[in-house]
């Protein structure tokens, strides 16, 4: 395994003691009159693990929408490293992006990329340099533990792997924070624990993670500070907590 | 560097991806583009002739040889004291035959054999205030038609007068209906190519949709999203300029030269095509930009 260095952030946050990141009465109502989130106050710390669990429609995707300014807030305030989001305007939104990492339940891998053509894509258009790209990727997935894979393409892969080049994809930028939206939701228990346990080790090395699950034997098993939505509202938070 | 690779590598695979469709917009680029230059191109060849036959003067005064400058003097002010006259130039031999040589310049075998010194006259050219008015310089000259329908004076030094009123109206007239009806046909033409290519730009877009959610995902900015978009609108645009440049030049072998030594016509030629080409890449640049700005506008929000 590479040293824990790999995943130091190139953007330390001069706020140490301001929330990495912070919801202020929130409220979220969709253009249809769906109202997704209502009156959310969180504050996540620099280096935190939050899960962010509760039944479909709680209003987690939401959330995690709403933190990379994919979606405005209705009413009050999202603060990102310390950023009110809604003061970003919308030419400097890739760059927030460029401080967030994020994983999804269905990898969205490129099926006719390689996997470090995948992880390279990601520095690729962002403007790094061939000597970054050529010295990250393979850093970053000898970290996630597939040092020997780079030259697979996606469908070569199990669904571990492939959810494995997607978190180095989130990371090989050295984001501080990493958005993960059912990260496990398509893999079978025991694959499940290691992308857990490759997700501890990003959190472990300072990268504030946050992933919204409806696993329950995982959250349980972690043992992390646990935020409950129930039809957008916070109803829990609770930490080292347990899934309900 | 390696930015600039990634954009044309891109842009590659978009063609290639996109194959019937972009062949497609491409082809109505280029005969949207032919068209523009055609026009061009007749608008040319109508203008030489014009030159070659009238000068560009409503009426040509043709003086007698040897021109003495006392003659050109007297009638010079003898025109300008006319209010019919709006202006009058002098033209000597050597700027008339300068003129031969440039309106011929293509056709070598002419300006080669024709020695102008000794059969083009010098000029005095004419533009009247109202063609109507024409009259008021044949009274003022004393100049009638003769047995040969060519018109002389009774003033002196004058060899001939060219009445070329009628004949300038026609060609002008010519010139404009034919210019402007391919220039339509050219401007429709030009019109289905923003949108064709627009629509391609379109297509390649929700085919990489995936990759452009990654992209913004990974913080991309829009700039370096659109850009390969932009530059395979463009790459359309001008392949069809190009290949209507080259089919330009290709018409005027087959057409034009044919022509070559059989016609007193003065003809265009390879400068010609050359000269109206940087236009076609220009209408080219311009349908890009236009079908790009209409083809990744939904695309526009982060």
């Amino acid at each position: 395994m590479a040293s824990g260095t790999v995943l130091e952030t190139s953007f330390p946050d001069p706020h140490t003691t301001a929330p990495m990141i912070s919801l202020q009465r929130v409220t979220k109502v969709y253009r249809n009159g769906v109202t997704a989130l209502e009156d959310v106050d969180l504050e996540i710390q620099k280096g935190e693990f939050v899960f962010v669990v509760g039944p479909s429609g709680s209003g987690k995707s939401t959330l995690i929408r709403l933190l990379l300014k994919e979606e405005e807030a209705t009413k009050g305030k999202v603060y990102v490293a310390g950023k009110n989001l809604a003061r970003i305007t919308s030419w400097k939104v890739p760059h927030l992006r460029r401080n967030i990492g994020t994983v999804f339940q269905d990898y969205k891998l490129l099926a006719d990329k390689t996997v470090f053509e995948n992880v390279a894509f990601a520095l690729e258009v962002i403007g790094k340099s061939k000597h970054v790209i050529d010295q990250r990727v393979p850093e970053i997935l000898e970290y996630v533990g597939l040092g020997d894979k780079l030259n697979h393409y996606p469908d070569e892969l199990s669904g571990g792997e492939q959810q494995r080049v997607s978190i180095a994809r989130a990371c090989v930028n050295r984001p501080l924070v990493l958005l993960a939206d059912e990260p496990t939701g398509n893999l079978d228990p025991n694959t499940s624990v290691d992308i857990m346990r490759l997700l501890d080790k990003v959190n472990k090395i300072g990268t504030t993670v946050v992933m919204a699950t409806h696993d329950q034997a995982i959250v349980d098993a972690m043992r992390k500070r646990v935020v409950e939505l129930d039809d957008g509202r916070v109803v829990r938070d609770q930490s080292r907590g347990v899934y309900s | 560097m390696s930015r600039l690779d990634a954009y044309f590598r891109e842009t590659a695979a978009g063609l290639r991806r996109n194959g019937v469709v972009a062949f497609a917009a491409i082809s109505t680029a280029f005969i949207a583009l032919f068209l523009f230059g055609l026009a061009l191109l007749i608008a040319r060849q109508f203008d030489l002739v014009i030159d070659a036959w009238t000068e560009n003067a409503q009426v040509a005064i043709y003086l007698e040889d040897p021109v003495k400058a006392e003659t050109v003097g007297r009638l010079m002010d003898k025109l300008q004291s006319l209010p019919a006259v709006a202006d009058v130039t002098f033209q000597d031999k050597d700027a008339a035959c300068a003129r031969f040589h440039e309106v011929f310049r293509n056709q070598p075998e002419l300006t080669e054999n024709v020695d102008c010194a000794t059969t083009i006259p010098a000029s005095l050219r004419v533009q009247l205030v109202d063609p109507a008015r024409y009259q008021e310089i044949a009274a003022a000259l004393g100049c009638a038609p003769n047995a040969d329908s060519e018109i002389v004076c009774t003033e002196p030094g004058i060899a001939k007068v060219n009445d070329n009123r009628r004949l300038l109206d026609l060609l002008t007239a010519i010139t404009r209906v034919l210019s402007i009806g391919v220039l339509s046909v050219a401007l429709i033409m030009l019109v289905s190519a923003v949108f064709l290519i627009a629509n391609t730009l379109r297509m390649g877009m929700f085919a990489r949709r995936k990759e452009i959610g990654i992209m913004r995902l990974v913080g991309a900015t829009n700039w370096r999203i659109r850009v390969p978009f932009l530059i395979e609108g463009l790459v359309e645009s001008l392949l069809g300029a190009a290949a209507a440049i080259f089919t330009l030049f290709l018409l005027k072998v087959v057409f034009i030269d044919r022509l070559r030594g059989q016609t007193f016509l003065p003809l265009i030629g390879n400068d010609d095509v050359l000269v109206i080409a940087p236009w076609v890449l220009v209408a080219g640049v311009g349908v890009a930009l236009i079908a790009g700005t209409i083809g990744i506008r939904r695309f526009l929000d982060v």
